[in-house]
């Protein structure tokens, strides 16, 4: 019994059915500040069906396994996606959606809008475009769980090892840290 | 019975109901997609969810009692479903049924809800007191119409037993639901209460109270709770089968004729929207009360 | 010919009424009438307007920055439901000293306004009550709606652009001198 426990392989069989069963079941939430929000209602409902998919809607960031960042994301904002995101529960996802989450889009010379997203948050996917249409926001969920599947979504591991940066990195925006201590 | 068969039978008996609970669920979301004229997710969904949410590798808690609080509500899920006999005249599948289970019963069923209402007290989230206090406003709307039209059938049979309830059916090959018709649509009318389906989703309400009390929950505590729901969900059609439909011969009946009681509140729920709190309360104490009444005194004379 | 009737008669009422306190006046277009007054007098116009003409609505408060003539330029939009006409009231403010009076008492829904331009352009109004913080949070730099404001330094400095940002700076000119286009002067700004 202890043999099979510590083999390997057994190992290996335990983490695949776990990557099946987390790339099978995405509770998503919408962080919908941006102009993305608008393409979340079809991809969810009749004209488009991200449920076939077993993508589903998540109230809370604590049943939630992915982040779903709809858009620009201003300093302001970013406060809160950061307290969401640290809300959630591992192993979490993180999908950037859209141009602006990427290099700033149409808001790059704004001052007030941040411009790559994966400096404050480690993003596992970005669905590009302005805006993306369903079709693509489910070609990005669908490339989502074949990363989950082959287990190389680890962007909340990452975040966790090279918290320091990410810190620093948000400090550097967020002048008044007024934010309250890590809570795994 | 030895101690091995009891154990046995038990264990069988939770199996059973966990995993056609959760179908019953998949079934739920397929037949409200195929309604709203989507594809929908396959039938196992749930039972991925379960496993994701039983995966997850940080669970965080604010407190003793919102750890416990879903063993409450599953150890509320299990001693409901150990006390109700599944299959008529059999010993293996009897469970632990006794003379005065029905009573029993009354009070098993509300017992995991305030210990769950503890739990999501102490997470000091806004909605979850929300939620908490709708939830408990509305177990005092659909409690009353439910023991009323129970206690109507307990004193028409002179019984508390829900065996022998399921024997008179068995013997006379008729349905307390035809004999005692208004107790039957009282404890039907209240079932989506019983749920918290919509129109009766207050508690939940996952657009506005944002999941209501388990919003705190994640992780193995979400997990747990799927699968409480899931055997609580059964326990409950099984105890209105036993009581109103004339219990089951086998275990097959007893899948059948849950199922499609299971439908009722499923469809009733697909073209609902949600009700507020007091149009939940006065819904559940019109016409449900109304023939629970009726039915209490129809019992009495 | 639009019939321009009741705009010249607001125009010749105000005039009656206030004489030289109002201080230009015009019929800009059909249904626009333009006037400018001064920071003293702003309030009694307001309320004249309010009161006597029926403007019951402000629809809107805006903000210009003139910096080369040092000077802040701020409009009241009214407007009015029976007549359908909207009346511009402009207010110049000296920008070195932005203070303007408060006219929340007036219309309620000028409070939100005049944070904003509190915020965006640094005007101060005369015992406006609010928090200090609308949109931005934790800003310590000029209001960022300044025109001296340099908002593409800011940028630079604060946040860092993913590589390739720089190819694409002049997409427009490349695909023009590999087809021998002439992007006008005038253009040559925009076309990035």
């Amino acid at each position: 019994m202890n043999y099979v426990l510590n083999d390997r392989e057994s190992a290996k069989i335990v983490e695949f059915i776990k990557n099946f069963a987390r790339k099978n079941s995405l509770w998503v939430l919408a962080y919908g500040t941006g102009c993305g929000a608008i393409e979340i209602p079809p991809t969810m409902t009749s004209r488009y069906d991200a449920e076939r998919f077993s993508v589903r809607g998540a109230a809370t960031p604590r049943q939630a396994d992915v982040l779903l960042i709809t858009g620009y994301l201003s300093v302001k904002t970013l406060k809160r996606v950061i307290r969401s995101y640290e809300q959630m529960q591992d192993p979490k996802y993180v999908i950037g959606f859209g141009s602006c989450t990427i290099n700033g889009g149409m808001y790059w010379d704004s001052y007030n809008t941040i411009k790559q997203l994966d400096l404050y948050i480690p993003v596992d996917v970005y669905i590009n475009g302005c805006m993306p249409r369903p079709e693509a926001v489910l070609a990005g969920f669908a490339k989502l769980q074949e990363l989950i599947g082959r287990g190389q979504a680890n962007g909340w591991r990452h975040y966790k090892e090279n918290l320091e940066w990410y810190r620093q990195n948000q400090r550097k925006l967020i002048k008044n840290w007024k934010m309250p201590d890590y809570n795994w | 019975m030895t101690f091995w068969q009891t154990l046995g039978a038990v264990l069988l008996t939770i199996l059973i109901a966990f995993i056609s609970g959760l179908f019953y669920m998949g079934i739920r979301r397929k037949v409200i997609a195929r309604i709203q004229n989507r594809y929908g997710p396959p039938l196992h969904q749930n039972f991925l969810d379960v496993m994701k949410l039983w995966s997850k590798e940080s669970n965080i808690h604010h407190g003793i009692m919102q750890h416990l609080a879903p063993l409450w509500m599953i150890a509320m899920g299990v001693s409901t479903l150990l006390f109700i006999p599944i299959v008529y005249n059999s010993t293996f599948w009897a469970n632990f049924t006794f003379k005065g289970d029905l009573i029993l019963l009354l009070y098993l069923m509300v017992f995991g809800s305030l210990g769950f209402a503890l739990g999501a007290g102490q997470t000091g989230n806004p909605n979850s007191a929300i939620g908490v206090t709708r939830g408990l406003s509305q177990m005092v709307g659909f409690e009353i119409p439910w023991v009323m039209a129970l206690i109507a059938v307990m004193i028409q049979y002179k019984t508390t037993s829900l065996t022998d309830l399921v024997a008179w059916q068995q013997q006379h090959h008729t349905w307390i639901a035809f004999q005692q018709p208004f107790a039957f649509l009282a404890a039907l009318l209240v079932i989506p209460a019983m749920f918290r389906y919509s129109p009766y989703d207050i508690v939940i309400a996952p657009s506005e109270l944002a999941s209501g009390p388990p919003s705190e929950f994640g992780g193995k505590y979400m997990g747990l709770m799927m699968s409480s729901g899931s055997i609580f969900m059964f326990a409950k059609l099984a105890l209105i089968v036993d009581i109103f439909l004339g219990g089951a011969t086998s275990w097959l009946w007893m899948i059948i004729k849950t199922l499609s009681l299971y439908m009722i509140p499923v469809l009733w729920s697909a073209i609902n929207p949600r009700y507020r709190t007091e149009q939940a309360i006065w819904s559940l104490w019109r016409w449900p009360l109304i023939f629970a009444v009726l039915g209490l005194i129809i019992a009495s004379v | 010919m639009a019939d321009l009737t009741y705009e010249n008669k607001v125009i010749l009422e105000m005039r009656e009424h206030f004489r030289d306190k109002i201080i230009e006046t015009r019929v800009q277009r059909e249904r626009r009438v333009v006037m400018r007054t001064s920071k003293d007098n702003i309030e009694s116009v307001l309320l004249f307007l309010k009161e006597k003409m029926g403007f019951l609505h402000l629809s809107h408060i805006g903000c210009v920055d003139w910096m080369e003539e040092n000077r802040f330029e701020i409009v009241y939009i009214l407007w009015h439901p029976q007549e359908k006409i909207n009346v511009l009231v402009k207010v110049d403010i000296d920008r070195l000293n932005p203070v303007a009076p408060n006219i929340d008492y007036i219309w309620p829904q000028a409070n939100t306004y005049e944070r904003e331009m509190r915020e965006m352009f640094g005007i101060e109004f005369e015992g406006l009550v609010g928090p200090r913080e609308l949109i931005l949070e934790d800003w310590d730099d000029l209001p960022p709606m300044r025109r001296d404001f340099d908002t593409l330094h800011y940028v630079m400095e604060n946040y860092s652009f993913r590589s390739g940002r720089e190819d694409a700076q002049n997409v427009r000119e490349v695909i023009a001198n590999r087809t021998g286009e002439e992007i006008p002067e005038f253009a040559k700004k925009y076309s990035r």
